[in-house]
C-alpha cells in the first residue's frame, strides 16, 4: 500500500470552508472568554483598584507573554489531535543553552539561535517519532520531556546561569515599534500570523483536517504525516522562543524555569476553546486562555489569596470555559 | 612437621595481611540529598565531600528526588554498599522516623544537614540546620529598618511555601520583629515553583496591590533576584529595600550593584562540613553535638569585600 499522501493542488478537494461568517459568530467562544477575562479583572478591581491600572495591565502582559507564545505552539499540536508534553522542558533547556552559549563567548544572536535550535531539534524528534515510527504522541513527548528536563540540568550541572550581555534585555523589553514593547509585538505577530494561517491558508486548514479525521484527510490527499510533523516542529520552536523571551526578561536561566508552563499552556488552549480530541481551536482563543490564566494568578496575588488556590481557580476556569463552549455551540 | 610449620606460617602471613588491610580501611560517608537538582543541596554535597576528603573518608552521594520512598531505598542501598555513616538532607522532617529506625538498627551514625528530623526523634548523631527563627527575627528587624530609612513602615514578603517547617519559623520570627519594630507586613506571597520569573511576577503584584511598600523580605534566593528585577523595571531600585535569605553568586552580584541591601547567608557548604565532622567523631567514639542551629550571618553591600564576608561566603557555596 502506498502510504505517501498526494499533496493537494487546490482548495477544491477540501471540505467547503464556511462562507464568510461574521466576526461575532466566528469568534463566539473567544468573545465569551474575553468577557470572562474582563469580568475577572473588574472583579479583582473591586477588591484592589490598582488591578485596573495601566501598570498592572503591563504586568499581566509581561507575565503572560511566554505562556501566550508557548500556547500558540501547543495549540497547533492539539488541533491535529496530538499533545506535546515536552514544551516546558524545551523552554528550560533553551534558556540554559542560550545562557551557556553566551557564557562561552557566543554573541546574542548566535546564542539565541542555538537556543532556538533546541526547540527545532526536539520538535523534529517528536515529529519524527510520532509520524515515522508511529509512536503515540503522549509517550513520545513524555520521553522528550524527561530528556530535555534532564539535559537542562546536565548542561550546567544544575546551576542557574546569569546573562551578562548588556543588550540582551532589548530582545524582550526593547521597542522595535516605539511605544510597543517587543514582547507584546511578538505576541501580536505570532497570534495574527497563526490565526491567518489556520483560517486562510490551505496548509493551515490541513491541521484541522488531520485533527478531525486523519483517515479522511489522507483520502483527500492531505499529507497527514508532514502536517503532524510540522505541528510538533512549530510547537517546539515556539516553546524555545518563549524560553528566549524569559531569559531576556530576567537575564537568568534556570533549569526548572518551564516546569509549570506545560500544563498551563495546555490549559490555555483548552480554555481557548480547542478540543483535546483535535480538529478545533483558534490562536485568538489560546491567547485569551493564556491571558485568563495570568489574570487569575495576578488576581489571586493582588487580593492576597493563598497562591496554592491558583490551581483550583484555574481548574474552575477551565470547567467554566468548557461549559460555555459546550452551550454556545448548542 | 615441616608441612605444619609451613601451613602455620602461611596462615600467620594471611592474618597479618588482613590486619594491615583493616588498618588501611577508610570510612565511607554517604550523602543522601532530597534532590540534587537544587543548587543548595549541591553545595551541601560539596561540603560533605570536601570534609570527607580532609578526614580521609570515601564519599558517595544519592538523590531522593523528593520522594520519601526513594530516600528509604537510598539508605538501604548505602548500607548494602557498606557505608559507615550517613549525612542526609531529608525530603521532609516527617519522613525521618522510619529512616532513623532503620539506620539505628544498622548501627550507622546519621547527621542531618539543612533540614532536621521530626521533633521528638532522638536516635541520630547530629542535626546541623540554620536557625530559621532567629534569622527570621534578624531579617525582619533589618527589613523594617530599611523600610523606615525609606520613609515608610509597610513591608512585603516573598515566602517559601508555608507548609515547610523552616518557612513557618522564618515567618514567626519576621512577624515578631515587624511588630516589635513598628512595621506592618501588608502582604505575603508564597512561591510554588521557586523560580526567579515567578518571584518577579509576585513582586510586581505585591507592589501593585501595595504601592507604599518600602521594603521586601525575600525568604529564598530567587525571591531576592525577582524582587530586584521587579524594582529595576519600575525604576525603584534602592527606593524599596530588599533583603534575602540563602545567598548565591547571583544575589551577591545584586548586593554589589545596590539592588539588594542585605543577604542572610545560609551556610550550605558549612552545614555539609559540620555534619560530616559529627558523624566522623561518632565513628571514632568521640563526643558529638546533637543539635547545631547555625545563625545565618548578615552581609550588607558595604561589607561584601571584607575578609569576614569572604569567610562567610566560603561556607555558603563552592568557590
Amino acid at each position: 500500500m502506498n502510504t505517501k499522501a498526494q499533496p493537494m493542488t487546490s482548495n477544491d478537494s477540501l471540505p467547503p470552508a464556511p462562507r464568510a461568517p461574521s466576526i461575532l459568530s466566528a469568534y463566539r467562544s473567544e468573545m465569551a472568554i474575553a468577557i470572562a477575562c474582563i469580568a475577572l479583572l473588574v472583579g479583582v478591581g473591586i477588591f484592589v483598584p490598582a488591578a485596573l491600572s495601566a501598570g498592572n495591565f503591563a504586568n499581566i502582559l509581561q507575565a503572560s507573554a511566554p505562556l501566550v507564545i508557548m500556547s500558540l505552539g501547543v495549540l497547533v499540536v492539539i488541533i491535529t489531535g496530538g499533545i506535546d508534553l515536552s514544551v516546558g522542558s524545551i523552554f528550560s533547556l533553551t534558556g540554559m543553552v542560550t545562557a551557556l552559549a553566551m557564557a562561552n563567548g557566543f554573541g546574542d544572536v548566535s546564542a539565541s539561535l542555538a537556543g532556538l535550535g533546541v526547540g527545532l531539534v526536539f520538535g523534529s524528534i517528536n515529529g519524527a517519532l510520532i509520524t515515522l515510527v508511529g509512536l503515540a504522541p503522549f509517550v513520545v513527548t513524555l520521553i522528550t520531556y524527561a530528556v530535555a528536563a534532564s539535559l537542562a540540568f546536565i548542561v550546567t550541572n544544575g546551576r542557574s546561569l546569569g546573562v551578562d550581555s548588556p543588550d540582551y534585555w532589548l530582545f524582550n523589553s526593547g521597542q522595535i515599534i516605539p511605544g510597543l514593547p517587543n514582547f507584546v509585538l511578538f505576541c501580536l505577530l505570532f497570534t495574527v500570523a497563526l490565526e491567518f494561517v489556520l483560517r486562510k491558508v490551505t496548509a493551515g486548514r490541513w491541521f484541522y483536517s488531520v485533527g478531525s479525521s486523519p483517515m479522511a484527510a489522507y483520502l483527500l490527499g492531505i499529507p497527514v504525516k508532514r502536517t503532524r510533523f510540522a505541528a510538533y516542529v512549530i510547537s517546539g520552536t515556539m516553546a524555545s522562543f518563549a524560553g528566549l523571551l524569559t531569559v531576556s526578561y530576567i537575564l537568568n536561566a534556570e533549569a526548572t524555569a518551564g516546569a509549570s508552563l506545560m500544563l498551563q499552556a495546555i490549559a490555555a488552549v483548552v480554555i481557548g476553546g480547542a478540543s483535546l480530541s483535535g480538529g478545533s481551536g483558534s490562536a485568538v482563543g489560546a491567547v485569551l486562555g493564556a491571558l485568563m490564566i495570568t489574570i487569575i494568578q495576578n488576581g489571586v496575588n493582588l487580593i492576597g489569596i493563598n497562591s496554592f488556590w491558583q490551581g483550583s481557580v484555574t481548574g474552575l476556569a477551565i470547567l467554566v470555559a468548557v461549559l460555555i463552549d459546550r452551550f454556545s455551540h448548542r | 612437621m615441616k608441612k605444619l610449620m609451613k601451613a602455620l606460617a602461611i596462615a600467620a602471613a594471611v592474618l597479618v595481611a588482613q590486619g594491615a588491610h583493616a588498618e588501611d580501611k577508610k570510612f565511607t560517608v554517604a550523602y543522601i540529598a532530597p534532590s540534587l537538582d537544587i543548587d543548595y543541596w549541591q553545595w551541601v554535597a560539596h561540603g560533605v565531600q570536601q570534609k570527607a576528603k580532609d578526614l580521609g573518608m570515601n564519599y558517595v552521594e544519592y538523590t531522593s528526588e523528593n520522594s520519601p520512598a526513594k530516600q528509604m531505598d537510598n539508605a538501604r542501598v548505602a548500607v548494602t554498599r557498606g557505608v559507615n555513616a550517613v549525612v542526609i538532607g531529608p525530603v521532609s522532617s516527617t519522613s525521618t522516623p522510619p529512616l532513623l529506625a532503620y539506620l539505628a538498627q544498622q548501627k550507622v551514625p546519621v547527621a542531618f544537614a539543612g533540614i532536621g528530623p521530626q521533633p521528638g526523634q532522638t536516635n541520630y548523631t547530629s542535626s546541623v540546620t540554620a536557625n530559621n527563627y532567629e534569622t527570621g527575627l534578624a531579617q525582619g528587624k533589618y527589613t523594617c529598618e530599611l523600610a523606615k530609612e525609606r520613609g515608610g513602615k509597610e513591608v512585603g514578603m516573598l515566602s517559601l511555601p508555608q507548609d515547610r517547617e523552616n518557612a513557618q519559623k522564618y515567618l514567626k520570627g519576621a512577624k515578631e520583629a515587624f511588630q516589635a519594630n513598628g512595621c506592618e507586613l501588608v502582604q505575603m506571597l508564597e512561591t510554588k515553583g521557586l523560580t526567579i520569573n515567578e518571584a518577579v511576577t509576585q513582586a510586581n503584584d505585591l507592589l501593585t496591590a501595595h504601592p507604599n511598600v518600602k521594603a521586601i523580605y525575600g525568604m529564598y534566593d530567587q525571591a531576592g533576584s525577582g524582587a530586584a528585577k521587579a524594582l529595576a523595571t519600575r525604576g525603584l531600585t534602592g527606593k524599596v529595600g530588599v533583603t534575602v535569605a540563602d545567598g548565591s553568586p547571583t544575589t551577591i552580584q545584586l548586593l554589589k550593584d545596590g539592588a539588594i541591601q542585605g543577604i542572610f547567608f545560609q551556610e550550605a557548604v558549612g552545614q555539609g562540613i559540620d555534619a560530616t565532622e559529627q558523624v566522623y567523631k561518632a565513628l571514632k567514639g568521640e563526643k558529638t553535638t546533637q543539635n547545631m542551629a547555625l545563625v545565618m550571618p548578615l552581609v550588607k553591600a558595604a561589607d561584601i569585600s571584607s575578609d569576614a564576608a569572604k569567610k562567610v561566603i566560603a561556607r555558603v557555596f563552592p568557590q
